[in-house]
Parts: C-alpha cells; sequence; structure tokens
C-alpha cells in the first residue's frame, strides 16, 4: 500500500535536470526540421521550400549512403548480439576465473570510440598484423583489404569490438532476472539444453535482446566518427554525408534534411522495438 | 510514558479502505498486540500512530495531547521496524545515538546510556561494528536498543522478529516481554503469528479487514472467541451452525446434522428457535463415557501422528469436525469413535 | 592407479567431465578474450614506441628498436598539451555543473512515484539515444546565434548535456535504492529535514554518486561529436586531435600516442567503479533476508 507521496514542489525539482535536456534536444530538433524546408537558415533567405527534399531525394548518392547506414546498423546489431548471447549465457552462473573474465570482457566499453576505431585499424590495416600472419602462414598471397574497404566489414569489426561489452550489459541483467526455479521446473519437465535455449532463455530474454539491439542499430546507424576513419571511401555513412554537406558545402539546408531523415529513422525504429517488444512480452 | 487512545481512525488509500473505524486505548505501561492476516490494516495502524500516515478521520492521543498534526520526529514514540532499519553507513554506537543526538542530549549522557542499553542487549563490545557484519539477532537487538536509548512515550514494533529463524525468535519474544516489563513503556506489538500474541501481549486486538474484530487478554482471545473469524485465526476451531430447539435456565439444546447437543449459553442465552454459530476446540471433543450428556458418533476419515498426539479428521453425518487423541491410541480410516463434549466448551458466536 | 580410476562410477565421472568442460570454457574464453582485447592495445602500445629511425615495417615481427622518441615528439611538437589541459579543465565543469542539475531531478525520479515518471524518464536517456552528429551539428547553429560556438563556457553546456543521463541516471538508482524503513527511522528518532539528507540521504547514496561522477567524466573526455562541431578549431581536445591523426595526416605513431593517452585514464577509473559496485552496504542493511 502506497499513499499518494509527492507534490507540485516535485515537479518544480524536475526542471534543472529534464528541463536543460529539453531545451537542448528540443532546440536542435526544431531547427533541424525547419531548416530541413529553409526556414530559420542562417545562410541566406528564410523561405518555406521542399525543393531540398525533392533535391535529396532524387540523388543517388544520399540514398546509397541511407542504404550503407541502415546495413550498418543492421550488422553492427546482429554482430554484437551473437558475440554477446553466448557470453551472457556463460557468464549467468558464478563460477571459477568467471569474474575475471568479465572484467576482461568489459575493458572494450571504457575505452573511447575513437581509439578503439584506431586499435582495430592497426590490426585490419593493409600491412596489420592480421594480414602478416596470414602471408606469413601462407594462407593469402597478397593482403587482404579489410580497412575503408567497399562493404564496410572494418566498420562492423570495430562496432562489434566497442560495443559487445555494453550489449552484454544489457542481456545479462535479461538474464538475470530469469529465476533459477523456471529452468529446473523446465528440466523436470523433460528440456534438454537446447529446448530450454530456446523455450526459456531466448523467449525470457527477448525484451534485452531487442532493446540492446535497436540501442546497436541507433549508435551504428548515425555514426561519424567509426565510418569516417575506418568505412569505404564511397559512400559516406549518412551522418558523414551530412556534416560534409553543412561545413565543407555549407548546404545547411540539404544537410537538414539528411538529418531529418536520420532522426525518422531512429523514431521509427524505437518505435518499431517497443511494438515488438508488446508483442513478445504482452504487456498493454 | 502515555496512555494511547485511538479514536475512530479510518485510512484510505486511494480507494481501498486499510483501517476502518477503528477505536483503541492502551494504558500506561501496557503491551497490546495487534493480530491479523496480512493485509488486516495492523501496519497501518501502527504507523498511522508512529505519524507515517494521516488518519483521514478520527483522533490519535498520547495521554490528553492530540497528535494528528505532529509529525512523526516529534512524536517520541520509537519504532522497531521489520527490516530493523538500521542505519547501514553507521556503527552500532552512532545508530543507537543517533534518537539521542536529535534530541540534543549532552555528550556525556549520551555515553552514558548507549552504554547502557549495551551493556542491557548484550551487545557490548560492538559498538564499532558496521549493521553488514553483525548476526540476523544481533541486528536486532542494536534496532531495539536503538528504539529504547531514547526513553519514547511509546514502542511501536513491526513484526520484528520475522526475519529471525524459529528458535531466535522465541528466544527474543521473550526478552522483549521482560524489556519491556522492567521499563513500563507503553507498547503496541504487530504481528500475524497467533502463537506470538499469546506470549507477549497484556491484551490482543484481533483485527481483519481494516477493523477489529475482538479485544482482551490472551486467555479471553483462546478461550472465548467472540466471533467466526477469531475463532477460525487464533488456533484450530470447530465451527458449526445449529438451531436451538429447547432450553431451561442456562442451557440450550442445539440441532444438528448429527444429533443433538447441550450447551451452556450463560446470560447471552439464544431463544428457541434461533439459528446460532458457535465453535469448540479439538481438544474438546473426548471419549464418550456411559453417562455423558452429549454423544457425538464419527467417522475417521485421516488420522494425523503428529509426535505430542493424535490430529484427527472427522465425519459426523457429513459435518467435519478436527479432534486431538492422545499419542498412546491407535486410530485408521473407517473407525467409528464416539465422541462427547462438556457443555461449557461452546463458544457462541457473533 | 589405472584400477582406481576404473572403480569411479561412471555417473561421478560424468559430473566431473561436465564441471571440468566449464573450467575449461572458461579459460578458453579468458584466452580469446585475452588476444580480442589485448592484442589491439598491445600493437597500440608497441607502435607509439616505435623509434623514427628504425621504422618498422613488414616483414619483422617486432619494431627493431624501441624509444619514447614518439612520446616525446607528440608533447613537443603537436597540440597535445594544450588538448589535455582543454579536455581536464572541460571534465571537471561539466560533471560539477550537471550534479548540481542532476541531484533535484533524480532525487524526484528516484523517490516519488509522480505522475508521467516514465515520460520523464525517457527524457533525460535522449542525449544518449539521439544520433550525436546531428544534436551536434543543429545544435551548433543554435549555439552560434546565442554566442555559445567556439567559446569554452558553450563546451561546458554541450558535455553537461552528454554527462546528464549518466548523472542522473545513477543518482536516482541509488535514491530509490536506500530502503523507506531507513527514512522512516530517522525520522521516528526525531530527524528533520536537514539531518535526513545529511546524515541519510546524502551518506547513503555516496557509492552512486561517485560511479556517476566516474561516468559523466569519462563522457566528458570522450565526447567528440558536439566538441569537434562547435569547438574546434579554437578548442581541441584529445578526441578532436586523435581524429585529426587518424584523417587527413594519418601519422600511426602519434596516433598510437595520442591513443594510449586517451585510454589509459579510463581503464584506471573502470577498475574503481567494479570496486566501487561490490561495496553495496545497502543490501546488508536489510538483515539476512
Amino acid at each position: 500500500m502506497k499513499e499518494k507521496n509527492y507534490s507540485p514542489i516535485d515537479y518544480v525539482l524536475l526542471i534543472p535536470g529534464i528541463g536543460f535536456i529539453v531545451v537542448f534536444i528540443a532546440s536542435s530538433i526544431i531547427i533541424t526540421i525547419t531548416q530541413s524546408f529553409g526556414l530559420l537558415s542562417v545562410t541566406g533567405k528564410s523561405q518555406f521550400t521542399i525543393e531540398n527534399w525533392k533535391a535529396i531525394f532524387h540523388d543517388k548518392e544520399s540514398l546509397d549512403s541511407v542504404l550503407f547506414s541502415l546495413k550498418m546498423g543492421v550488422l553492427s546489431s546482429l554482430g554484437t548480439l551473437i558475440f554477446a548471447f553466448p557470453l551472457a549465457l556463460f557468464l549467468r552462473k558464478s563460477g571459477p576465473g568467471k569474474r575475471f573474465l568479465g572484467s576482461l570482457i568489459k575493458i572494450p566499453q571504457f575505452i573511447p570510440a575513437l581509439v578503439a576505431a584506431f586499435l582495430i585499424i592497426n590490426l585490419i590495416s593493409y600491412h596489420g598484423i592480421i594480414n602478416e600472419a596470414l602471408l606469413a602462414l601462407g594462407i593469402i598471397k597478397e593482403p587482404l583489404r579489410m580497412l575503408n574497404d567497399k562493404f564496410g566489414w572494418g566498420v562492423v569489426v570495430i562496432q562489434i569490438w566497442k560495443n559487445t561489452p555494453f550489449v552484454l550489459l544489457i542481456l545479462s541483467g535479461s538474464l538475470a532476472s530469469i529465476h533459477d526455479d523456471i529452468i529446473d521446473a523446465a528440466r523436470n519437465l523433460g528440456a534438454g539444453s537446447f529446448s530450454v535455449l530456446f523455450r526459456i532463455f531466448i523467449p525470457l530474454s527477448m525484451p534485452g535482446i531487442l532493446i540492446s539491439m535497436i540501442l546497436m542499430f541507433i549508435k551504428a546507424f548515425g555514426d561519424f566518427a567509426i565510418t569516417s576513419v575506418a568505412g569505404p571511401i564511397y559512400p559516406p555513412s549518412i551522418a558523414l554525408r551530412m556534416r560534409n554537406t553543412a561545413t565543407l558545402f555549407q548546404e545547411w539546408d540539404k544537410a537538414a534534411v539528411l538529418g531529418v531523415i536520420i532522426i525518422l529513422t531512429t523514431l521509427l525504429i524505437t518505435w518499431l522495438y517497443s511494438r515488438l517488444a508488446e508483442f513478445v512480452v504482452g504487456e498493454k | 510514558m502515555s496512555r494511547l487512545v485511538l479514536k475512530n481512525i479510518v485510512k484510505k488509500f486511494e480507494n481501498v479502505i486499510a483501517v476502518d473505524h477503528v477505536s483503541l486505548e492502551v494504558e500506561e505501561g501496557e503491551f497490546v498486540t495487534l493480530l491479523g492476516p496480512s493485509g488486516c490494516g495492523k501496519t497501518t495502524t501502527l504507523r498511522t500512530v508512529a505519524g507515517f500516515y494521516q488518519p483521514d478521520e478520527g483522533e490519535i492521543y498520547f495521554n490528553d495531547r492530540l497528535m494528528n498534526n505532529i509529525p512523526p520526529a516529534k512524536r517520541n514514540t520509537a519504532m522497531c521496524f521489520q527490516s530493523y532499519a538500521l542505519f547501514p553507513h553507521m556503527n552500532v554506537w552512532d545508530n543507537i545515538a543517533f534518537g539521542l543526538k536529535m534530541r540534543k542530549v549532552p555528550t556525556e549522557e549520551q555515553k552514558k546510556r548507549v552504554a547502557e542499553v549495551l551493556q542491557m542487549m548484550s551487545l557490548a563490545g560492538m559498538e564499532k561494528r558496521m549493521p553488514s557484519q553483525l548476526s540476523g539477532g544481533q541486528q536486532q537487538r542494536v534496532a531495539l536498543a536503538r528504539a529504547i536509548v531514547t526513553q519514547p512515550d511509546i514502542l511501536l514494533f513491526d513484526e520484528p522478529l520475522s526475519n529471525l529463524d524459529a528458535k531466535l525468535r522465541v528466544q527474543v519474544r521473550v526478552e522483549i516481554k521482560e524489556m519491556q516489563k522492567r521499563l513500563g513503556i507503553t507498547s503496541l506489538y504487530v504481528t500475524h503469528d497467533q502463537d506470538e500474541a499469546l506470549a507477549i501481549s497484556d491484551r490482543i486486538v484481533v483485527m481483519n479487514q481494516g477493523h477489529i474484530e475482538q479485544v482482551g487478554d490472551p486467555e479471553t482471545i483462546y478461550l472465548h472467541p467472540a466471533t467466526s473469524f477469531v475463532a477460525g485465526f487464533i488456533g484450530l476451531a470447530n465451527i458449526l451452525n445449529g438451531k436451538v430447539i429447547a432450553r431451561d435456565e442456562q442451557r440450550v439444546l442445539l440441532e444438528l446434522p448429527f444429533g443433538t447437543l447441550w450447551a451452556f449459553g450463560g446470560n447471552l442465552c439464544p431463544n428457541v428457535g434461533d439459528m446460532v454459530k458457535f465453535s469448540f476446540r479439538p481438544e474438546n471433543l473426548v471419549q464418550y463415557r456411559e453417562g455423558n450428556m452429549n454423544k457425538i458418533v464419527t467417522t475417521v476419515v485421516h488420522a494425523i501422528f503428529m509426535g505430542n498426539a493424535v490430529d484427527l479428521f472427522l465425519d459426523a453425518q457429513g459435518v467435519r469436525l478436527r479432534a486431538r487423541a492422545q499419542n498412546t491410541e491407535k486410530f485408521k480410516s473407517g473407525d467409528t469413535v464416539v465422541f462427547t463434549i462438556d457443555e461449557k466448551a461452546f463458544q457462541f458466536l457473533e | 592407479m589405472q584400477e582406481k580410476i576404473q572403480k569411479i562410477p561412471l555417473y561421478i565421472r560424468q559430473a566431473r567431465r561436465k564441471q571440468s568442460l566449464t573450467t575449461i570454457l572458461t579459460a578458453f574464453f579468458i584466452v580469446v578474450q585475452i588476444i580480442w582485447v589485448g592484442l589491439p592495445i598491445f600493437m597500440a602500445v608497441l607502435w607509439s614506441l616505435v623509434d623514427p629511425d628504425h621504422p618498422w615495417s613488414f616483414p619483422s615481427i617486432l619494431p627493431e628498436k624501441l624509444s619514447l622518441a614518439q612520446w616525446v615528439y607528440v608533447f613537443k611538437y603537436t597540440n597535445i598539451v594544450r588538448a589535455l589541459k582543454t579536455s581536464y579543465m572541460l571534465a571537471p565543469c561539466a560533471v560539477a555543473l550537471s550534479f548540481l542539475l542532476g541531484l533535484p531531478t533524480a532525487y524526484v525520479l528516484g523517490r516519488k512515484q509522480i505522475r508521467g515518471k516514465k515520460f520523464f524518464e525517457t527524457i533525460v536517456l535522449l542525449p544518449m539515444i539521439m544520433p550525436g552528429m546531428v544534436v551536434a551539428l543543429f545544435l551548433s547553429r543554435v549555439f552560434t546565434a546565442f554566442g555559445l560556438a567556439q567559446n569554452f563556457f558553450g563546451l561546458v553546456l554541450a558535455h553537461t548535456l552528454m554527462a546528464l543521463p549518466y548523472m542522473i541516471r545513477l543518482l536516482a538508482t541509488s535514491f530509490e535504492a536506500i530502503p523507506q524503513d531507513i527514512i522512516d527511522a530517522a525520522e521516528n528518532l526525531g530527524a528533520n529535514t536537514f539531518v535526513k539528507i545529511k546524515d541519510i540521504f546524502l551518506p547513503m547514496i555516496r557509492p552512486g554518486l561517485l560511479a556517476g561522477i566516474i561516468f559523466a567524466f569519462t563522457t566528458s573526455i570522450e565526447e567528440f561529436n558536439l566538441t569537434f562541431v562547435i569547438g574546434t578549431p579554437t578548442f581541441e581536445t584529445i578526441p578532436t586531435i586523435l581524429y585529426s591523426f587518424l584523417g587527413y595526416n594519418f601519422i600511426r605513431t602519434n596516433a598510437s600516442v595520442v591513443a594510449l593517452i586517451m585510454m589509459i585514464p579510463n581503464i584506471i577509473l573502470l577498475f574503481i567503479v567494479e570496486d566501487l559496485l561490490k561495496f553495496d552496504y545497502l543490501s546488508a542493511s536489510l538483515g539476512k533476508l
């Protein structure tokens, strides 16, 4: 039994933190949207127009960037999940050495994204250790192009390296909330390891799986720094194209259109997630 | 020390009435227990006395002082929480001295009083330990020490023993009782454990669904339950309905599916033709002997060996009854057993 | 010896095998992780120690000669010292501001069942969720309009924005973790609001506060997008310097030095946090449940 324990003053106390965030985030979103329609333009005349939208939609290069970023988002989120889920399952039960293993795994989370990018670049570059090792072992005849490759594998590897601990953290939380009794009950009723995995662990940790995939997608889709140092020469990621459009070509209005596309995709994915989560968890 | 008076207390949470017109008087130095199942309003009543909840209706008095608008910090009650609520970042000494500091007691006297209660609670030598370094029983003692050191007007206990194991619980409840008698502090104690309530209280208040079912000393509550709820909640009881078909001075003849029984009704004797509800304890059913007034023929459904006795589940013409027999007797399902019951064993219920 | 082994029943041997399988798997994962995490870091360390006069190239496995020359060069001839100063001045300011702004909000989110709590909690996460470059690019327009671009105070505000989600979340969680009984007990023993804040709330949120400070601090040190758009070229921080070394003038040895400078304090802080989170006296106060 709980008594209503708040008063109007509590809403006032929310203002410093919530207000600060709202002011900055809202103003940046509003500027992005208005400028994509030519309003509040800083460089030239302010006038309502949908020309910028038309231009972007007819621009094959922009489309390429969107598709590339979508690809990075999907591959990075799937990749981290594939790496993190087995680890999370393995670390669910404590055992000798697992604490140490847990600490080791966590290290990349505390390495800044740009540093992570650099560390991996070192390994996968044309004369990096991986190529040299493969050459020395005679597996390949000439070095593989893994950095700035056309497909973007370099970026995916960096995203997986950097973000596996983050996804592991979310998944471990989900898995930890599954009571041992439930698993014992399933075993008692005749479920083997395979059934326990597919009928107990995966369904019950689905909210965690979904949220981690969404957050990873958003991160990789909107990424600027990693793609700009390790991504292909063409196409650039959508965030990189947006920034170049704005600062190199000084076409802020067109950049704003790209900005709106990034935000809308992010919102759409988040919305899809919440629908999916409702569907899976069956809440509401 | 104070006399505690509750007058028509009502407490609602959103649309649920947690406490429904509760009135109660606790005399100076008296130990009163609020007993009932979970959700009966006992804890809410206690927290209202402490001031954590404001009653929606009714008044709370300590002696003649109206307390409704006094904040918890100024009520001079001391509460022992179920979770002990020890301050985890303070050592034993600081925990106990906290209330004294709040009351601006001079440092010298603080030292003296804390040392005193440490001695009293057999905690001497543990002053510097943190709560996490203590066993459950020790934490419980620190919580108790922290409460009594402030010399409160009223001691409040919110199921303080429920986190202890069974043996320790029995031991500590005796200690609480002795300490309370020695210090003579008015106490209000909440529990759902009937044994604990019977063992520790001067008076017991049985609560159910927000209202008081019965107030009385432990014997009265056990031997003369006033309502079917009290009869059913405290100990085991056979609760039956019957019709009064005859009466003399102080006795009535009850008609039941399995026959008739004479019951002593005293001054409250019901009238002929009334339907009455009454109860008796399993141990009131004893082996029938020639010449006994009441006779109940039963069939054994289950006989369960309990160590010190045999617990019998009986059937008497479709009426289920419980009885206790000595552990020397042997029973098996299907046996026919004839019981009698003393006319004074009946309790008429509201 | 052989006989003894034979005498151990099959089911016991199977159980033992299963247990040792877990141990072997743990060892396997540890080895994989040491390579997975350790090798990239080790390579960066090696690269940072390559002697400029003896370049490290194919096919030598290790650099011919190690020296600190690169470190000396980076400190002497690049902006790293200024960037270090900017970074380590910005971070404490952002931490302090995010603490001051976040504390009241975290208190309400942690302890009050207000209407719309979920909504406010989502808003708190926005700076983490919103695509960084979009926010950076178009917030810079607002900052320019108010004269906050290329301005230290503007950078403090930007870093505070990114640090706030961590600060508020961690503080709110530690406020939430204080059992109501503890606060009631203090009140019951006569504590007023001031005492409750000073003797109960502040000491009990300390682990969360320290974790919040560390997360806010590392967030600020790592912040790239906003600093890059709003701060450069007037203000360089370590990430923007590293970006320039990784971009058009890619010099691996220099980048190695800067990457290590940026990484080492973070890893040290990681182990402090680990230690902090182990120290949970909150649950101990609930008795041996």
